[in-house]
């Protein structure tokens, strides 16, 4: 049996001897991750629904597509006088079909429509109000502004959507780190246990002369398997969530969108296992380096 | 093959364990270190085996210079000893033949060479009908001779057994000293701390007496003591070495080996 094979047959072997001890820390894990991802799932879905209103941006005007570059920057200086207003940001019609790419990205028919007619969608003015309770007023200026064709301002909805994902983030976060550090204490205590049951195997180990690379890799694959499963379960709890989610929810209204990128779902489900793998990783060398068998 | 310069070691505490020690062992020689218990002969096996590190002083082994080795190379070096304790410590759910595998296992070394080695080596400690056996299935005599044939299968160049008979009783101890003669013939060198004045007087090799850390006697065909108690001569053996054991020679331990390796 080669060493390779020999290291991973014994961190399995140690997986099954504890098996109840490592059940403990995979679902220390798997919280932790199903938090965090959840928390980032959401915040993905938040950011996309509520895009038009990031930086704050609570009211929208959008032009009439007469309007000069010359009468546009005259029409944003002015707003930016006003002193209900904190900041002022145009966006072109070309920013505009490239956000509207991202908002419609699970919509084929309204993405063909973009495609066909890039002008489509006007350009914009977006106000940041210095007081956020100040909104109506400015939507009742622009509203008088002389190129504005219609006026939006954030509704109750998107208020309360980003308030929330603000709130449940904060907490989510906390949480997360909280089990995280208590998913790397349990894979460390379960890379204890194994080191204690087999203390005498490893004295053995070294009195004949392995490695320490040999004696302890197979805990460090340990720690790495109880994390990376941890984490694969992770993952699949809110994809599949996520999915359930959408296909339940149907009746919501038609702008909020619940899908999410598949670029998106590997990119980070990706992130999160390399996560996973590290709880397990450090988990395990906390073990290690301070368990007394293993000291030369 | 071993070499120990002006070594003291002290415990925590200002436990004075070994004071000045001076000691060469050359290759292929038998050395038992005497002395009453608390005299420092475990500790001088554990320094020999770089399991401690001399507070002053040198120590080489295998002509390295072990008391300097960084702690990474230590397993390459102990890689060139065999350890033999007087509990055994055997692997209880291993069986006979995987106790002795498991050092060859640990050591990488490729499946071939170990379905072709722990035989012979079992062969040589005499247990190759108890292959299968686990410890617990075994005296205590047959526990040390697993023991040993896992600190030889890997053909070190130095055995070190701390009080391997101790746990035995006279009889069992001829058989275990009769293993690591054999073993010494192949040219093999062998320290080993011991209480048990028959197996000294009888085999006659080189003796060190430890008193309180230091070096009290160094003779080269000594015996446990130089005025032997009464007591102790009924336990004794008949002067002179201990015969080979009655196995048959293993491929690589062959008659003309021995004699070649013989002092």
């Amino acid at each position: 049996m080669t060493s390779v094979a020999y290291m991973i047959k014994e961190a399995f072997n140690n997986l099954s001897r504890n098996a109840l001890v490592v059940l403990g820390a995979i679902l220390a894990v798997f919280i932790s991750l199903t938090l965090t991802f959840g928390t980032l799932v959401f915040g993905e879905i938040v950011r996309v629904n509520t895009l038009q209103w990031a930086q704050d941006v609570r009211v929208i005007a959008f032009l009439q597509d007469d309007m000069t570059p010359e009468t546009t920057a005259a029409m944003q200086n002015e707003i930016a006088t006003w002193p209900q207003v904190a900041d002022v940001f145009y966006v072109s019609k070309q920013d505009a079909f490239v956000e509207a790419q991202v908002l419609f990205s699970n919509d084929e028919a309204m993405l063909r429509v973009l495609d066909e007619s890039p002008d489509l969608l006007p350009a914009s003015i977006r106000v940041q109000p210095a007081d956020p309770e100040d909104y109506d007023l400015i939507v009742i200026r622009l509203e008088s502004t002389p190129g504005v064709q219609t006026v939006e301002s954030a509704g109750d909805a998107i208020e309360a959507m980003i308030a929330l994902r603000d709130g449940l983030q904060i907490m989510f976060w906390l949480l997360a780190v909280a089990l995280g550090a208590a998913a790397v204490a349990l894979i460390a205590n379960t890379i204890h246990m194994a080191i204690y049951a087999r203390r005498e195997e490893i004295e053995i180990m070294r009195l004949v002369g392995a490695s320490n690379a040999f004696i302890r890799t197979p805990f460090l694959i340990e720690g790495a398997l109880e994390g990376l499963i941890g984490g694969a379960l992770a993952v699949t709890f809110v994809v599949v969530a996520q999915q359930l989610a959408v296909d339940r929810l149907s009746e919501l209204p038609e702008w909020i969108n619940l899908t999410i990128h598949n670029d998106f779902i590997l990119r980070q489900g990706a992130l999160v296992l390399l996560f996973g793998l590290g709880a397990g990783l450090l988990g395990s060398s906390l073990s290690l380096a301070v368990h007394r068998t293993l000291r030369s | 093959m071993i070499k120990l310069e002006n070594v003291t070691k002290v415990y925590p505490g200002a436990v004075v364990a070994v004071k000045d020690v001076n000691l060469e062992v050359s290759k292929g020689e038998f050395l038992f270190l005497v002395g009453a218990s608390g005299s420092g002969k475990s500790t001088l096996i554990r320094l020999m085996m770089r399991e401690e590190l001399p507070t002053n002083g040198d120590v080489w082994i295998a002509g390295k210079h072990a008391s300097e080795m960084p702690s990474w190379k230590i397993p390459y070096l102990r890689r060139s000893i065999g350890t033999v304790f007087q509990d055994f410590k055997l692997l209880p759910t291993k069986t006979v033949y995987e106790n002795v595998a498991f050092a060859m296992e640990v050591t990488a070394k490729h499946r071939s060479v170990i379905r072709n080695q722990v035989p012979q080596v079992l062969k040589l400690v005499g247990l190759s009908d108890k292959a299968d056996r686990l410890p617990r299935q075994l005296s205590g005599g047959e526990q040390q001779r697993v023991a040993i044939a896992r600190a030889f299968v890997n053909r070190p160049l130095i055995i070190l057994a701390d009080e391997p008979t101790g746990n035995l009783d006279p009889g069992t101890s001829v058989g275990i000293m009769r293993i690591l003669d054999r073993i010494n013939r192949t040219g093999t060198t062998v320290v080993m701390a011991t209480h048990d004045h028959a197996i000294v007087d009888a085999m006659q090799r080189r003796v060190v007496e430890l008193d309180r850390g230091r070096v009290a006697r160094d003779e080269s065909r000594g015996i446990y003591e130089t005025r032997k108690p009464e007591a102790d001569a009924v336990k004794a053996e008949p002067e002179g070495t201990i015969e080979p054991p009655v196995d048959e020679p293993v491929e690589d331990v062959t008659e003309s080996e021995v004699d070649e390796a013989a002092p």
